[in-house]
């Protein structure tokens, strides 16, 4: 019989929501201009979306694309992440090269890379690995560069050798950073994403939303802004839930994601 | 930090750099990239110091900057605001935490043609987008643990996020700034000036970074090493 | 079994200046000894048994095992550090097999060991229990379970049990004892605590503040096996107390009055 509180706190997140789209209604029922629909008329505009076979296939190239960008770019940045963690040198040298492209949004690099690449998948591929590359790397160097010393020289003293040490020890100790890096790499992946394609208007999800703007099809905008909402909420729920499952042996400690912009 | 040390990471810093602009050079020098495509960082880096100069150019800086600083001043405000009421009242804690935490993983930029039809295209609404990508990243360091340390490295990842919302935002509708400058160079087909606003980008969020950076270790000179 | 042989180290602090830690460190150790290194907070003996561990290299002289000279960590030299330094991610279990299992010991076999060893330290039923699930003593055991799994020549405990409370301490004492009566293998035990080193140790090396330097070596004449109910009264093992604590007064009396 779960407490009153712990009860309200897992319905937190669902009360949140509704809450939100309850004050949508209301502003909107307030305002009352034809470009700030109800939420109803949004939600109501949902199921037209994805019934739609082209918006449908559209929306789940977009994650296609998504995931491949995500995947490379983990088996990218964790191994470099980690291996800035435990060495100076190796840090000192990426890192400024790091700080540096940390302000340019990896979207806004659509236009030239569109300009060498084409406009096919690549190139937009290629932005998303970029998006992910960023916090990932982050975490894993924090992750690594956290790993006590001691459990390596226990390893050492085993007769681990320096790559079984960082295979077996640094990557299983950062595990949990790296994780909570893999969260927030995930959705800026999937705002990579809306982004290059709200930029590059060729197909995908913010190629729809910005089609019913120009068009003024206020009701599939605001709805496709659910869809992307929801998306990104879900998958970051997925994804929490994956991890918790993952580092059960870590002590708890508060995560902090680095950016979810 | 040993000086030494120190002078040997910016170094070993450079050579990353140094070499992507080395390839960079050679690609156009050995003939495998045409000029149209990708022109020489000479070419460049001179553009980009005309630029600097050009009084047009410097009010497209001027707007990117107006809606940055502005943003990010509403954001660290709200957020410094909503952080200390919610660590002051449990109350206030218990509503803004689940919110906070709902809304974090949602791609607030999704929300900007939501703005453009409140706001108009011009500078409010991508204030507000800023704010609003800005000031989850402060709530969440400061809302979670209310300390200083983490109020400054919120406001620190804040301030390169409205770097970069900022700019996507005058990508997609605007202007001005220097998204549009980027936009517009992208449909002529204009390589060089394209290049210009995304190393003008990078550049302001490093000084803007480091800026913060000094004010951090300033205001947080007595406190142990963080 | 293990030889220092002019040993002196100096670190590199922050802002070019250079800290002598140990200066010109001669010992020898016996095979089956169990000697402590005592002595006052930074005075370098942790330092010293990292070098003997293969953890840090030495700046001067060199420190020799079973003749050869030490350049690395290895099965031969087992540490158990304060921290613990157990795998999170790894059960107790997982953990205490994780050293057989690198040297190629085959899993049922490894496991059989592990859980004798594992019955030995008194975990008997937290095979699979994880670290963070575990209080410090246990998870001091299971550190001690872990090392010895893997049949180092020589123990290389840093204050193992400085982490833990006065109660813990004393019953992790007995039992390190009674485990170490079994098959006495040299233990190298580094210390702060005075009657922590007498009670357990054959040898006690007294070391001065920093910059280390050895100042006494005490045999410990007491017989074994030990008890610490009859010790305490035992007016030889207060003499020995009396004694050393004397010997650490007059370090600090020396840094004072120079």
């Amino acid at each position: 019989m779960m407490s009153g509180r712990k009860l309200i706190a897992s319905a937190a997140p669902l009360l949140v929501c509704l809450g939100l789209l309850g004050i949508w209604q209301i502003g909107a029922l307030v305002l009352n201009t034809d470009s700030f629909p109800t939420a109803l008329d949004a939600l109501r505009a949902v199921p037209s979306i994805l019934g739609d076979k082209e918006s449908l296939v559209n929306i789940l190239a977009s994650l296609r694309r998504m995931a491949i960008g995500f995947g490379v770019g983990l088996a990218v940045s964790i191994p470099l992440g980690l291996m800035m963690g435990r060495s100076r040198a190796v840090a000192s040298f990426f890192n400024p090269l790091l700080m540096i492209t940390y302000p340019v949004p990896k979207a806004a690099l659509m236009p030239i890379i569109m300009l060498w690449l084409g406009v096919g998948d690549i190139a937009k591929t290629l932005v998303i690995f970029l998006g992910v590359s960023l916090p990932v790397v982050f975490h894993s160097f924090q992750g690594a560069k956290a790993v006590e010393e001691k459990m390596l020289w226990s390893g050492a003293a085993m007769g681990l050798s320096a790559l079984q040490r960082m295979i077996r020890i640094v990557l299983p100790s950062a595990l949990p950073e790296i994780l909570t890096g893999c969260r927030t790499g995930l959705v800026l992946a999937l705002i990579t994403m809306i982004t290059s394609e709200m930029i590059a208007r060729q197909s995908g999800a913010g190629n729809i939303l910005f089609n019913a703007l120009d068009m003024g099809q206020y009701d599939t905008v605001f709805a496709m802004i659910i869809i992307v909402g929801a998306m990104g909420i879900g998958l970051d729920a997925a994804f929490e839930q994956l991890r918790k499952r993952l580092v059960r042996w870590s002590e708890p400690r508060f995560d902090l994601p680095l950016s979810f912009s | 930090m040993n000086p030494r040390a120190l002078t040997s990471d910016i170094l070993l810093g450079m050579i990353p750099i140094a070499l992507l602009v080395a390839i960079w050079q050679g690609l156009i020098s050995f003939g495998y990239a045409p000029v149209a495509l990708l022109p020489p960082p000479g070419q460049v880096f001179m553009r980009l110091a005309r630029q600097l100069a050009n009084a047009e150019y410097e009010r497209d800086i001027a707007a990117t900057l107006f809606r940055l600083f502005a943003g990010f001043a509403i954001a660290v405000i709200l957020g410094v605001s909503i952080g200390l009421a919610a660590a002051a009242s449990p109350a206030v804690n218990a509503v803004v935490r689940p919110i906070v935490r709902v809304l974090a993983p949602l791609p607030k930029v999704a929300l900007y043609p939501a703005l453009l039809l409140l706001l108009g295209f011009g500078h409010e609404s991508k204030i507000t987008l800023v704010v609003a990508d800005a000031l989850f990243q402060i709530l969440f360091k400061v809302v979670l643990p209310a300390a200083m340390p983490s109020v400054l490295t919120g406001c620190r990842i804040g301030l390169v996020i409205s770097c970069i919302v900022v700019f996507l935002a005058e990508m997609i509708t605007s202007t001005d700034g220097l998204g549009h400058v980027l936009v517009t160079a992208a449909r002529t087909f204009q390589a060089v000036d394209m290049f210009v606003p995304l190393i003008t980008i990078s550049l302001l969020g490093l000084i803007l970074n480091g800026l913060l950076q000094w004010l951090r270790s300033y205001l947080l000179r007595g406190f142990p090493e963080v | 079994m293990i030889e220092i042989d002019g040993v002196s180290q100096v670190f590199q602090t922050s802002g070019r200046q250079s800290h002598l830690a140990l200066s010109n460190i001669s010992l020898t150790v016996d095979d089956g000894a169990f000697v402590s290194i005592l002595g006052p907070s930074g005075c370098g003996k942790s330092t010293l048994l990292y070098i003997v561990g293969g953890f840090v290299t030495p700046s001067q002289g060199v420190a020799r095992m079973k003749g050869k000279a030490i350049t690395g960590p290895g099965p031969d030299r087992g540490p158990v550090f304060q921290e613990f330094a157990l795998f999170p991610w790894k059960s107790v279990l997982g953990n205490v097999m994780y050293g057989p299992r690198q040297q190629g010991v085959k899993p049922a076999e490894a496991e059989a060991q592990s859980r004798r060893l594992i019955e030995m330290v008194g975990l008997k039923g937290f095979e699979d229990f994880y670290p963070k699930e575990l209080s410090g003593g246990m998870k001091q055991r299971v550190a001690l379970a872990r090392t010895l799994a893997y049949h180092p020549a020589v123990l290389l405990m840093d204050e193992p049990f400085g982490a833990l409370d006065a109660h813990t301490r004393t019953r992790l004492q007995n039992d390190l004892l009674n485990i170490w009566e079994r098959d006495r293998k040299t233990v190298l035990f580094v210390t702060h605590s005075v009657e922590e080193a007498v009670f357990l140790s054959d040898k006690v090396i007294v070391m001065t503040r920093s910059p280390g330097r050895i100042k006494e070596v005490v045999d410990i004449d007491l017989p074994r096996p030990r008890r610490r109910a009859e010790l305490l009264l035992d007016p030889h093992y207060q003499k020995y107390v009396v004694d050393i604590e004397g010997m650490i007064d007059d370090t600090s009396e020396d840094e004072l009055h120079p």
